[in-house]
């Protein structure tokens, strides 16, 4: 999955492109946004299989990824 | 055998070549004579939320997405064909409706972060309070930090929104910052608008730089798909 335009900036102004980051904002967008026909929404997650009359699933997509990138950071240093 | 459904799209769309399905499936079109579905057959009762799979969703709307602006489905969604041409013509007119709105426009979704502490009040009196006190000066302290970033994010959504609005065309925020995610908004912009979009978007990152951005894009007006909430809004029904 690519995006023309995956951007983290900071106050330095850098711009990273993180699969991570392309990963975290699909899951925010296909998991908690999209038409919905009632009643219909059927996944599995850890062999447990829920069904949500709306689904509801809240990502905090960029806290995650900003620690994605401390990790990172961290490491390179 | 139950139908995984990608996007709506106008009829007469052609099926994006060389994408695979959820599950490796082949991904077909159910056209009908003015709107027409992304589907694929899907023999599980569930779908499995995985990486791979994710992935397989938004890889085919966004196949969709480099020749016409589809409406997305959320993941997961399995149907039986009947139940997908009832919806159809029960949401007909939303249905085209939507498609019309996002129609030639595509979405940017951009988060900010304010790294802050958002406790106002200094706790000054700890460790000499009695319990039950420090239990509510502490309750009182989170809601005086919860005030605040309400308020910074009302604010900086304000900013964003002003700093934008010649070049968007429609907005979705986030009602529910978190601590340090202030704001999650999503723009509708034309295609043929992109490149001035990032022209502002880099001017307003320039202008704050305290603030943290994540930028992504363009995508399916994932965050504009939603039909129902109008619906039962134009017909009274809460």
């Amino acid at each position: 999955m690519s995006f023309e335009q995956i951007i983290v900036s900071g106050g330095s102004g850098e711009q990273l492109e993180e699969a991570e980051l392309s990963l975290l904002e699909t899951l925010d967008h296909v998991l908690n946004r999209g038409l919905v026909i009632a009643g219909e929404i059927t996944i599995s997650v850890a062999d447990i299989d829920l069904i949500f009359l709306g689904l509801n699933v809240m990502l905090s997509s960029v806290e995650t990824a900003q620690e994605v990138l401390r990790k990172r950071q961290a490491q390179a240093e | 055998m139950k139908l995984y459904v990608y996007c709506l799209v106008e009829g007469g769309v052609g099926l994006p070549r060389d994408v695979q399905g959820v599950g490796g499936a082949t991904v077909r079109l159910l056209s009908g004579e003015t709107l027409s579905l992304l589907v694929s057959d899907f023999a599980l009762d569930a779908v499995p939320v995985s990486r791979e799979n994710v992935l397989q969703h938004a890889a085919v709307v966004q196949s969709v997405l480099a020749s016409t602006t589809p409406l997305p489905f959320r993941f997961g969604t399995l149907v039986t064909e009947q139940q997908l041409r009832s919806y159809v013509d029960a949401k007909y007119e939303a249905l085209k409706a939507k498609l019309e709105q996002v129609s030639g426009c595509v979405e940017m979704s951009v988060k900010i972060i304010l790294d802050r502490e958002w406790i106002e009040e200094p706790a000054t009196n700890i460790g000499h309070e009695k319990p039950g006190t420090a239990f509510l000066s502490e309750k009182r302290r989170e809601l005086l930090g919860g005030e605040a970033r309400l308020e910074e994010a009302k604010r900086v959504a304000e900013w964003l929104e002003g700093q934008m609005r010649e070049v968007v065309r429609e907005i979705q925020i986030s009602k529910n910052p978190t601590d340090k995610l202030i704001l999650a908004t999503a723009h509708l912009v034309e295609r043929d608008r992109l490149k001035y979009y990032r022209t502002l978007i880099n001017e307003a990152r320039q202008q704050r730089p305290e603030l943290h951005f994540l930028v992504s894009g363009p995508w399916a007006p994932y965050s504009f798909a939603n039909i129902d909430l109008e619906f039962k809004t134009q017909f009274g029904v809460s």
